[in-house]
């Protein structure tokens, strides 16, 4: 059996739809700052000393248009003479990846620290348009956003999931988000302002998706007995599982949750858990669009299948503890989501929410998607120490 | 360099870099076949027996090498998904809205991301046949299928035996004229005095020329035929009594109502009435109709 790895600091900075006084490294020091507040992070590794042996930066070179992104950050990820890596997948990507250099014995600390700017570039559509081939798929205008509007369209027509209850799923989101210091530019909205809000790519309405954020969030990883060491409130990663779908949307069932259910199936094995329901006393998930809130919970077998219209009328949010971040839809850079999640669950675990501290939490897990669509899927369960 | 920036906290960039992308053999075999031939090509799998569209070189799922097992698949085909891009983006093809739409061409396993035009956002819905229309201007890429739209039937058949409704109605209303009776005795070999010569007429109960009765009965042709239940339709008994008769200038109506169902084979009972400018019914009968079924 490998080691354990255990969270043992998260920070994140505030998110807001455009940090205009505040670069990339100035968010990344802030976290880093409070991540110090919490645990010792030594960055003397070329001296012989114990510390961090690898620095994690998640950044997309597009979103910060310069290529290797990460090389900007090193003076912040404490990168000079040690270890550097970058994970330009969904942010979550880089517990798995810190979680794999500890448990394979390369490393003991690992620092991970995620940034972007989702205000910088004109549109974040333009981002993700460059996700897609040249020849087959952007040339039909393909993006995130009109991907995500086949799969709401398709998952609508399985489901029958309604406007209202599509508009319950973001009034919810922004009364959490409303107890969520970190999302102060979120206002709550009601059912029917969400329903008069413009359509973007039917069924998905303006105030159906996550607003334009910038922000930062990272954490500190180390394996057991060093975690024990820096804090007596570790957070134990008991399962990961992640899932990459195919490409081309034809080749996918965009209503499926194929990639989801595999991530899912892979964590909950490794966390040795049979019965998804019931496991979990927080569940944060990435909710980019309101759809994918039900959706999702389908995926993870955390409700039942085509049935995540009745889930929301029978408040099933609130019941499975559902965010009570905010999640997405509060905010948080796309390429960031899983990771914010994660350090979300981590706070919930180590009683240290704030506001939206929800009781008893001791099981939580935490989700990331990247890709059009749901292409991939990224599943982590945690456990209070 | 991009123009000066107006101050020195931020600086106007642009992520622009001058590219070659290549399509590879594949890639380029099926976009040339579409830009050259008007071909909508797709790879098969023999082991997975499917075909993929947009082509790749290996199968996904067995990892089989497809990459010269092409297949011609049918340039139209059924909309598997879609959504309405409302937002405006400087990448998109044209101008929102439109629709985005998954389809599956004929002979493909899997569906193709495009275009749908010809068709009212609100009425949009999935399992629509669509066609490609083909670009005028070559552009090298999927745009050589400019967009989808939507099958255009042939000719625009009747009313099928599920359309039909009990109480449903149409007519034909025509003035019959000396020239109409005179055509139609030459067509039927009918050339009764009676109808052609007036002096003979006087000596008959009507005092005049009348029009043969065939001819005012032969107006439900075209509704039964035309409009109710219309083209495709074939009629296998039509029967009536003479009322009226036809004088020239008379200007008869034909109705026919759809009256009964006869279940067991699928066919209708209309009942049919002709009546002139009086308001007098000049005959009336019914007919048996089999209705068209919907083709394709």
């Amino acid at each position: 059996m490998a080691r354990r790895v255990g969270i043992c600091a998260v920070a994140q900075t505030t998110v807001e739809h455009d940090k205009w006084y505040e670069r990339f490294q100035g968010m990344a020091l802030e976290v880093l700052e409070k991540l110090r507040e919490q645990v010792a992070v030594e960055f003397s590794r070329h001296t012989g000393k114990a510390g961090i042996d690898m620095s994690i930066n998640v950044s997309d070179d597009v979103f910060d248009a310069r290529t290797i992104s990460d090389n900007g950050m090193t003076d912040v990820l404490g990168a000079h003479f040690g270890c550097e890596e970058k994970v330009a997948q969904e942010g979550i990507q880089a517990i798995y990846y810190g979680l794999a250099a500890i448990q394979s014995g390369h490393c003991d600390q690992v620092l991970i620290i995620g940034h972007c700017k989702e205000s910088q570039p004109k549109s974040r559509n333009m981002v993700s348009h460059m996700a897609f081939d040249p020849f087959f798929t952007r040339p039909v205008g393909l993006d995130f956003c009109a991907a995500a509007g086949l799969q709401a369209q398709a998952y609508a027509e399985k489901t029958g999931i309604t406007d209202e209850q599509l508009a319950k799923v973001v009034v919810r989101a922004r009364e959490n988000a409303a107890k969520n210091p970190y999302t102060p530019e979120i206002e709550p909205v009601s059912a029917e302002t969400v329903m008069q809000s413009e359509m973007l790519a039917d069924p998905i309405r303006e105030l159906h998706a996550y607003p334009v954020s910038d922000g930062a969030v990272g954490m500190v990883l180390a394996a057991e007995d060093i975690a024990k060491k820096m804090t007596d409130r570790p957070v134990w990663i008991t399962g990961v599982g992640n899932c990459m779908d195919s490409f081309f949307f034809g080749d996918r069932d965009l209503a499926s949750n194929f990639a989801l259910r595999k991530a899912a199936e892979w964590a909950y094995k490794r966390a040795g858990i049979n019965d998804p329901r019931g496991a979990f006393d927080l569940v944060e998930i990435s909710d980019q669009y309101a759809y994918q809130h039900p959706m999702w919970m389908e995926g993870l077998g955390l409700c039942e299948e085509g049935k995540g219209g009745d889930w929301i009328d029978n408040e099933g949010p609130d019941k499975g503890r559902v965010n009570p971040s905010g999640g997405m839809l509060a905010g948080n850079p796309l390429i960031l989501g899983g990771l914010f999640r994660a350090a979300e669950a981590a706070l919930q675990l180590r009683e240290d929410a704030g506001n939206h501290q929800i009781d008893d939490v001791k099981k939580a897990l935490a989700h990331g998607v990247m890709g059009p669509a749901g292409q991939f899927h990224s599943v982590v369960t945690l456990e209070r120490g | 360099m991009s123009k000066p920036s107006p101050d020195s906290f931020v600086i106007d960039g642009k992520l622009a870099l001058p590219y070659q992308y290549f399509a590879g053999r594949t890639g380029s075999r099926f976009l040339i076949s579409i830009r050259d031939e008007k071909k909508i090509k797709g790879l098969k799998c023999e082991k997975c027996n499917k075909v993929f569209v947009p082509p790749r070189q290996t199968c996904e799922r067995c990892f089989a090498d497809i990459s010269e097992n092409w297949v011609e698949l049918e340039n139209a085909g059924t909309v598997t998904g879609f959504t309405i891009i409302r937002y405006a983006e400087p990448h998109q093809p044209f101008k929102p809205p439109y629709i985005l739409a998954q389809i599956q061409l004929d002979g493909a396993d899997t569906s193709l991301t495009h275009i749908v035009k010809g068709v009212a956002l609100s009425q949009m819905k999935t399992g629509i046949r669509v066609q490609a229309k083909f670009a005028k201007n070559p552009t090298n890429s999927i745009m050589d299928i400019d967009h989808f739209r939507p099958v255009k039937p042939k000719f625009e058949l009747g009313y099928s035996y599920d359309d039909l409704e009990i109480g449903m109605s149409a007519s034909f209303t025509k003035t019959i004229t000396e020239s109409d009776v005179y055509q139609f005795a030459g067509i039927s070999g009918d050339f009764n005095p009676m109808h052609l010569n007036e002096e003979f007429a006087k000596m008959t109960p009507f005092g005049t020329r009348i029009a043969h009765g065939a001819l005012p009965q032969s107006l439900i042709a075209p509704v039964l035929g035309m409009k109710l239940p219309g083209l495709g339709t074939v009629i296998p008994e039509i029967t009536v009594r003479f009322r009226k008769p036809t004088y020239f200038g008379d200007t008869v109506t034909a109705t026919a109502e759809v009256v009964e169902f006869i279940e067991d084979r699928r066919w209708v009972k209309l009942e049919l009435t002709w009546t002139n400018q009086r308001d007098e019914l000049v005959a009336e009968g019914h007919a048996i109709a089999i209705p068209p079924t919907p083709m394709g």
